[in-house]
């Protein structure tokens, strides 16, 4: 009879990572990036909400950047609101390198005028 | 009057006294713990299938398990009971999950909908009952989903579900035991617990799907040039 094979994925009972909504531990790397670009439109939703910027570099060349966060209702939660994120203005994003290419999840948001917007981490 | 109450809570039930602490809206409390999971060859094969970026239930709005949808960081869940049901209200997805206090037999519906009443099917069929001050749960009758979406741990038709849910104090203690000798060598247990919230309600999910096709597009522009 032909044995079983046996795969050990984990080692038993290590603390575990909660996903978040789709698992936000498993989409992003820990690569922290920062790309600077004008807000072209906001989306607060559940269960991600999402900045999208567009960047153009010293050639001209036109990349689109998905600055992804956390959901409508933690944001709601926070007390956090991107109203703040007005279409047409210049901000530099920094967050997690997507796995999905020009995607981000957000940590932090620096305006022209020198102002940071932190949005809280989902825990994962 | 100090005489009657303590008559009551001698003739009240241990069952009642449970039942009524573990009423109430609950959050996740960090990350739990899981054993050591061994698949099957079965198993495994789905786990190397398994696209993050493409194949998370998530993404669509649609529950991947019933461990997955307790385990959601900041996402409330309300338990009411009556004498003949459980409802889970789950704020994720806007799921609601009624379930009979019949052990003798699991209905072969899914117990599980959201608010505009689209059964899921991954959360499987579900029954439950007490053991002293432990609520147990037993699902069946699932179809195809992920116990761990970040890793692609499946669940399939003949996956068993057990949970036991226990209150302590105002700490909410579950642990989720997956059978299925088709995908895994050994049970997978999985633990977590949660803390009770006061004056806070389910809110309004009214969920959207994380469609990407959109932004793609945008780039593509770079494909073209390259």
């Amino acid at each position: 009879m032909k044995k079983p094979i046996l795969f050990i994925f984990t080692i038993i009972c290590l603390p575990i990572l909660a996903d978040a909504h789709h698992s936000t531990a498993a989409n992003f790397t820990q690569e922290i990036i920062s790309v600077k670009g004008v807000i072209e439109s906001v989306r607060s939703v559940n269960p991600h909400s999402s900045i999208l910027i567009k960047n153009t570099d010293d050639e001209g060349e036109i990349t689109f950047w998905l600055i992804e966060t956390t959901s409508r209702t933690t944001l709601n939660r926070q007390g956090v609101s991107l109203d703040v994120m007005e279409v047409g203005s210049e901000i530099t994003a920094t967050g997690r390198k997507g796995r999905r290419e020009y995607t981000m999840y957000l940590q932090k948001i620096s305006f022209e005028d020198g102002s940071e917007f932190f949005p809280q981490q989902d825990r994962d | 009057m100090r005489i009657f109450l303590s008559a009551i809570l001698v003739i009240l039930p241990d069952t009642l006294i449970a039942a009524t602490a573990l009423d109430g809206i609950w959050v996740l409390d960090g990350p739990g713990t899981e054993s050591e999971i061994l698949l099957t060859e079965e198993g495994e094969r789905l786990r190397i299938a398994y696209d993050l970026l493409e194949d998370d239930p998530s993404l669509y709005c649609t529950p991947a398990s019933v461990a997955r949808i307790w385990a959601n960081p900041g996402s409330r869940v309300e338990i009411e009971q009556d004498e003949e049901h459980i409802l889970i209200s789950y704020e994720l997805f806007d799921l609601r999950r009624e379930i009979p206090f019949i052990k003798s037999s699991i209905a072969d519906f899914p117990s599980t909908k959201n608010l505009e009443g689209t059964e899921f099917a991954q959360m499987g069929s579900s029954v439950a009952w007490y053991e002293g001050d432990r609520l147990i749960i037993e699902s069946t009758n699932h179809i195809h989903g992920y116990i761990r979406t970040s890793r692609g741990i499946p669940q399939g038709s003949n996956t068993h579900a057990r949970e036991e849910l226990e209150v302590d104090g105002d700490i909410l203690h579950i642990t989720h035991t997956y059978t299925d000798a088709s995908l895994f060598e050994q049970p997978l247990i999985l633990q977590y617990s949660f803390n009770r919230l006061e004056n806070v309600e389910i809110e309004r999910y009214n969920c959207t799907d994380a469609d990407y096709d959109w932004f793609i597009e945008l780039n593509l522009h770079k494909e073209d040039q390259t």
